[in-house]
């Protein structure tokens, strides 16, 4: 039998703590050693709905075939080693905590043309066979990648299927035209390879499949505002007045406490 | 926990077209949901509902599930709207700032003449 609306409101539900819960600002538990931490900490976390360039769906997905691994082994290892299966040139500085609903971990990176890159994401959703990554405000793109984990039947045989599903926008003008030109497919390389390494690390070479579809073609115009927070621009001016800040730090004052 | 599958119906009524979802919203649900929203546009309606009403869980998933149906809607020029989401699924509907593209009415009556006024 079905349950009323009101008796499902006052149960508590079952994935309640699989969700951040509701926050105006990104904000960091600790900074990793020899991370750049910037353009993160009090931004707000945006999904594909914030951004400003067409709206893409990409999934890539590996067979686990001949591995004996469940989702929840696929899941437990990819929280575990998220940073390691990342690309090299590409650093994830992972939650202290561990990937968890509402931590946040800054990513280190660069854009295509080297351009160094400080941004970050939130946990936005995590439980055993799955968990959402939430970008923050001037990353080249506004959305979620979902990582899960599955059992799939082909030809009578099944096996685990692991897939990063990307939803986005890129966040404003500058992005877009950068995306086009270079940033989609840096953005494929970094899921292909991540999808490679977790077939690895269970012992399987396999190839990773790729489907790219455009859901929504249009920009959203009234977001083009978003590049005052480009992370691109401010990462870039940050490096390039590190000079600036080196000489004047004896004559800067000390910070004193709240 | 054993999943319930997700049904669809559609119902076709003279302001609007509403998916009646029953069962869980995840990564299983794809297909159904996309071919009922298929099926639903098939009439050309400025306005199509969904109603949560018999939903009880959605993970992040099911989330970009219902994401990708609001930029199908934006891109053919209608309009999605959602009623009888439970209390915790407002809250993350807020969460997910779905809420800011997506009108949430508590119930498909409060929906249903809402769209009629705009109809008319």
């Amino acid at each position: 039998m079905t349950e009323s609306r009101e008796q499902r409101a006052s149960q508590i539900p079952r994935d309640a703590a699989n969700w951040a819960t509701q926050t105006d600002a990104v904000r960091l538990s600790a900074v990793p050693t020899g991370a750049r931490n910037l353009n993160v900490e009090g931004k707000q976390a945006v999904g594909p709905l914030q951004g400003f360039g067409p709206m893409w769906q990409k999934t890539y997905r590996v067979r686990l075939q001949g591995s004996d691994a469940t989702p929840k082994d696929v899941i437990a290892a990819w929280k575990e080693n998220f940073p390691k299966f990342w690309p090299p040139g590409n650093t994830f500085y992972a939650p202290l905590t561990g990937i968890a609903p509402g931590e946040a971990a800054l990513i280190n990176s660069s854009l295509p043309g080297g351009m160094p890159l400080s941004t970050g994401v939130m946990v936005l959703y995590a439980d055993d066979e799955s968990f959402t990554l939430m970008t923050t405000q001037g990353h080249p793109f506004s959305g979620w990648v979902t990582f899960s984990a599955t059992v799939e039947s082909e030809g009578g045989m099944t096996c685990t299927v692991a897939q990063a599903q990307v939803l986005m926008r890129a966040n404003d003008p500058l992005y877009a035209v950068g995306m086009r030109f270079g940033g989609h497919k840096q953005e494929d390389r970094i899921w292909e390879w991540t999808l490679a390494s977790v077939a690895k690390h269970f012992g399987v070479e396999a190839q990773v499949d790729t489907n790219c579809q455009c859901v929504d073609r249009r920009p959203q115009w009234r977001r083009a505002g978003n590049i005052w927070y480009n992370a691109g621009i401010r990462s870039g001016m940050y490096v390039m007045t590190t000079p600036v800040r080196f000489v004047a730090r004896p004559f800067s004052r000390p910070r004193t406490g709240a | 926990m054993a999943n319930e599958p997700l049904e669809v119906t559609v119902r076709r009524l003279p302001a609007l077209t509403v998916l009646d979802l029953e069962g869980e919203i995840n990564g299983l649900a794809e297909s159904r949901l996309n071919h009922a929203y298929a099926d639903a546009e098939g009439a050309g309606p400025r306005t199509v509902l969904l109603n949560f009403s018999g939903v009880d869980y959605i993970n992040s998933t099911g989330i970009a599930l219902i994401v990708s149906l609001l930029g199908r809607a934006r891109a053919s020029g209608r309009e999605l709207r959602a009623c009888g989401l439970s209390e915790h699924y407002v809250e993350i509907f807020n969460i997910t700032r779905l809420a800011d593209f997506m009108s949430v009415f508590p119930n498909e009556e409060a929906a249903v003449s809402e769209a009629a006024l705009g109809a008319g």
